[in-house]
């Protein structure tokens, strides 16, 4: 399990790169979601968001903890 | 129907179980987090430690050697340091010197009582008990001087001071020169035995560590897994909340907390395996992956 990221000298806690990053990422993704002609078919928008954001998160975790190795 | 009337109705249907779909979606990843982050026994606050002996002198004085330098790996009986023992090799002589005095003293009063015994027709009675009693008065005051003696020795020998344990000596500034007193300790000597990582969990992790799980260290900005085991979990910590000692009446803080924090409970990790190129310090940073019996296998956290 990757717990910290080492940047420039700076060892930041994992839970907090990952969900910035996944915040960037699910930013970006709304945008090509809004343009999908059918979106506003699949509810609110808003919870697709958090529930982009959140599953991005945990996806960024997972796959960190899987391929990443410290050092 | 019409069929104008039934297509925004689906579509209504449709929206609001993708709605549903989309919160299901959330609280999977909410909870999978949630278990990653707050449940799974990991702690990125861990420490390399080690038993540390300060080595202190038992006799007063001025070093005049200093056998070993710094970070130097020692065995246990090694001289580290040498006192100046000119004052104690004094001290034993007079004590010795002292010694054969009192040696000579009960010599002569047990001459003189056998003497006095054998002419007991002439000799008064008080006086052969006066004769007695200061044999034994001189014996005790051999055996004390035997004491002095011993002790003269003793002191002597602590003037070398010798490493109780093995390890490695650690911040060794000492010079000769430089006046130790009793007591004060000159030396730390780490005790590489005793090389072992302590992760301090928080104590809501607590429930997922068992005695005997293995475990994964890796030390902060060093690559390479460092293997091992839980070898126990702390019996107790300090309550922070209140104050008094044993057989006092307690003295509780009457604080209310709106956000409380985990405490943590150290956690002591004997280390198995360490690969090659890694060195431990004491001291060191270390993450610390609790490898739970009852940890889930697949992809998802339970």
């Amino acid at each position: 399990m990757l717990e910290e990221l080492h940047v420039f000298g700076v060892y930041l806690p994992t839970a907090l790169v990952w969900a910035v990053v996944a915040g960037v990422l699910a930013h970006l993704l709304r945008g090509v979601w809004q343009r999908l002609p059918w979106s506003g078919a699949l509810g609110h928008a808003g919870v697709w968001e958090l529930a982009l954001f959140a599953l991005l998160w945990w996806a960024l975790t997972v796959g960190a903890d899987r391929f990443i190795h410290y050092g | 129907m019409d069929n104008a009337l039934i297509k925004p109705s689906i579509m209504k249907i449709v929206r609001a179980l993708c709605t549903l779909l989309a919160i299901a979606v959330l609280l999977f990843a909410v909870r999978a987090l949630w278990i990653r982050y707050q449940v799974e026994p990991v702690t990125r606050d861990g420490k390399v430690l080690a038993d540390v002996v300060p080595v202190a002198t038992d006799v007063a004085g001025l070093i005049t050697e200093v056998r070993v330098h710094d970070n130097q790996m020692v065995q246990q009986g090694q001289v580290l340091l040498v006192i100046d023992p000119s004052r104690y090799v004094l001290v034993l002589q007079q004590a010795q010197a002292n010694l054969g005095g009192q040696r000579a003293a009960l010599a002569e009063a047990e001459r003189e009582d056998r003497r006095n015994r054998s002419m007991s027709n002439v000799v008064a009675s008080e006086v052969i008990e006066q004769g007695q009693a200061k044999v034994e008065e001189l014996r005790m005051t051999v055996a004390q001087a035997i004491a002095a003696r011993d002790l003269a020795r003793l002191n002597l020998d602590r003037t070398q001071i010798k490493a109780p344990v093995s390890g490695e000596v650690a911040n060794v500034t000492l010079q000769p020169g430089i006046y130790l007193t009793v007591g004060k300790p000159a030396i730390a000597l780490v005790d590489a035995a005793s090389t072992r990582v302590e992760g301090y969990f928080e104590e809501t992790k607590l429930q997922r560590v068992h005695i005997g799980d293995r475990v994964s260290i890796h030390l902060m900005g060093v690559s390479g897994e460092i293997r091992g085991h839980v070898d126990s979990i702390a019996s107790a910590i300090q309550d922070r909340e209140r104050t008094g000692d044993i057989a006092k009446l307690a003295d509780v803080n009457p604080a209310f907390t709106w956000v409380r924090l985990a405490q943590r409970i150290p956690v002591r990790i004997a280390i198995d395996d360490v690969p090659k190129g890694i060195r431990l310090v004491p001291g060191q940073t270390a993450t610390v992956v609790v490898h739970s019996a009852d940890e889930p296998r697949g992809l998802l956290p339970w």
